[in-house]
């Protein structure tokens, strides 16, 4: 008489298709249960992660546009950036809700609970680095129509390399990258220089020509808004070295 | 760049389907996993007393197909008299009378032309102590599936292993199916072994009456991720204490409590996440922030 027992490795079927696949899924289900996985959690932490990067990728997208605005001097582009200031907010908001939510029904603890507290910060911080983006835009308006300027070649590579701080350190944050996290806060070290030189630059310029003043002042506003966005992305660097090492650093002293 | 409508983007992220993130930009978020549009069971004014005493008055709610409902709330606020309703098992009360309706599929239960027998079958009912037949374990899944009159050998064999499959147990007990008797499993394990009874009776609403209070921690979220499994195939109500459990594995919460005169009446009813951060009623907020009056 065959049973159970003697065929070990071979579920008994019935043959039916029906039956096969509902053993089959029974199967999976099973596996998915004793792996340990705290489905619940995962799923909730995994939408975080999600708002996070996708704050981010606004955030960048706003940097890169706003320099767009004010190196061609363009006040449509602008009052774009200004406008979409608003979807980062409302981002902010659902990722900020759903961390609330998580915790609320989920109780993490230890790991699980710093890691999500980190993510609502930083979603702070993305939120501040797009108002900069927008105040960066801001100036971009003002100078609209101007046909006296300064030089602000600078102000390239100092939006180039913000929003691509704000990428890697997003990133790093996400997957809690220690080294990548440092790199990028010693990555800061070439954006402050580059303010330095069009802080000098320009108000070298601005002593020559009192006419220059005005437009030379919109462009000392739009690059100190890009340095504050890389000393906002050294503080996220720094919240990502202390989740993975516990210790708190300064990471640009 | 171009100055063209929608802003330029630099993100390389696959866009990602942030359905809570997407739904709460909106003004009052609702964050329920929808898996169905369907109601499943609907309870409309119902009442219940033993006697003359009322147990639970005038009780409204809706649960959803293959979601899963948590009553949470003190003792005696009628949870478990309620829950008992959807599968009539208050009839085996004596004294126990019903009010109002109960819907199953859109159908009344109440009504005495209702064959008990098949709608216990359709509504199965896991209880807080774990009571496996005196039999092997083969033989306690295959219980209810032999009544009902399946007899063909492999038939049966496929439907224990399936049924024990999917309530977790096969991996533990498939070498001792005829040997061990369900009364020498662990409590976790037993607990697991009835609800393989209940799947082997093709249900359609898994009824779990305090289902974990007798368990240790670890089996207790052991039963709460296979709770979360069977959601995707059965519609679930869970009567708990716990409400970090209810929190956790939920889709809806309904909360009940007890009037003056001890009758239990429901306060609130909304999907999980909402109900633990923003609740509307005030003793609902305080029962869940353990603040009890």
């Amino acid at each position: 008489m065959q049973s159970v027992e003697d065929s070990a490795g071979t579920p008994p079927t019935d043959g039916t298709a029906k039956g096969n696949r509902a053993l089959d899924e029974a199967t999976d289900a099973e596996r998915r249960v004793a792996a340990g996985i705290r489905e619940g959690l995962d799923i909730d932490m995994r939408d975080v992660k999600e708002g996070v990067l996708r704050m981010g990728s606004y955030v960048e997208d706003q940097i890169l546009a706003a320099h767009d605005a004010i190196m061609n001097r363009d006040a449509q582009l602008a009052q774009k950036v200004i406008a979409s200031d608003a979807r980062i907010n409302d981002v902010q908001r659902a990722v900020s809700g759903v961390v609330t939510m998580t915790i609320a029904t989920q109780q993490p603890v230890a790991r699980d609970l710093r890691f999500l507290l980190a993510l609502d910060r930083v979603t702070y911080e993305l939120e501040r680095i797009g108002d900069h983006a927008g105040s960066v835009a801001k100036q971009a308006r003002k100078l609209a129509g101007v046909t006296i300027m300064v030089t602000y070649d600078e102000l390239t590579p100092m939006a180039t390399l913000a929003a691509q701080q704000v990428r890697d350190v997003v990133l790093a944050l996400i997957d809690i990258d220690e080294k990548v996290a440092r790199e990028v806060a010693a990555r800061d070290d070439e954006i402050d220089r580059l303010y330095h030189k069009v802080f000098d630059d320009v108000l070298a310029e601005m002593r020559t020509d009192p006419a220059k003043v005005d437009p030379g002042t919109r462009i000392l506003f739009a690059a100190h808004y890009l340095e504050r966005i890389g000393d906002r992305v050294t503080n996220i660097a720094e919240d990502v070295v202390f989740l993975a090492t516990g210790e708190v650093e300064d990471l640009n002293p | 760049m171009s100055t063209g409508e929608e802003m330029p983007t630099t993100a390389t992220y696959p866009e990602p389907v942030l359905r809570r993130v997407e739904v709460t930009t909106s003004s009052v978020a609702e964050e329920t996993a929808v898996r169905s549009d369907e109601v499943k069971i609907a309870a409309e004014h119902v009442s219940i007393s033993y006697g003359e005493k009322v147990a639970v008055r005038d009780v409204s709610l809706t649960v959803q197909d293959r979601s899963i409902m948590a009553l949470i709330g003190p003792s005696g606020s009628g949870k478990s008299t309620l829950l008992r309703c959807f599968n009539r098992m208050n009839d085996l009360i004596p004294g126990a009378s019903v009010q109002g309706k109960v819907r199953l599929d859109g159908e009344n239960v109440t009504d005495p032309d209702v064959s008990v027998v098949e709608l216990r079958r359709r509504v199965g009912m896991v209880f807080q102590r774990p009571n496996p037949f005196p039999m092997s374990i083969y033989e306690n899944v295959a219980y209810g599936p032999r009544r009902r009159g399946m007899n063909e050998k492999r038939k049966l064999e496929e439907l224990v292993e399936t049924s024990l499959k999917r309530a977790a147990l096969w991996d533990e007990v498939k070498d001792d199916l005829r040997r061990k008797s369900g009364l020498a499993l662990s409590g976790g394990q037993q607990q697991r072994l009835c609800i393989a009874r209940v799947l082997a009776t093709d249900p359609e609403v898994i009824l779990m009456d305090e289902p974990a209070s007798a368990l240790d921690p670890v089996s207790t979220l052991r039963i709460e991720e296979l709770m979360r499994e069977l959601r995707e195939a059965y519609t679930i109500v869970i009567v708990t204490h716990n409400m970090q459990q209810a929190a956790r594995v939920s889709d809806v919460t309904a909360f009940f409590t007890m009037a003056e005169d001890r009758a239990g009446y429901l306060v609130e009813v909304g999907p999980t996440g909402r109900i633990f951060t923003r609740p509307n009623e005030r003793l609902t907020e305080d029962y869940i922030s353990g603040r009890f009056g």
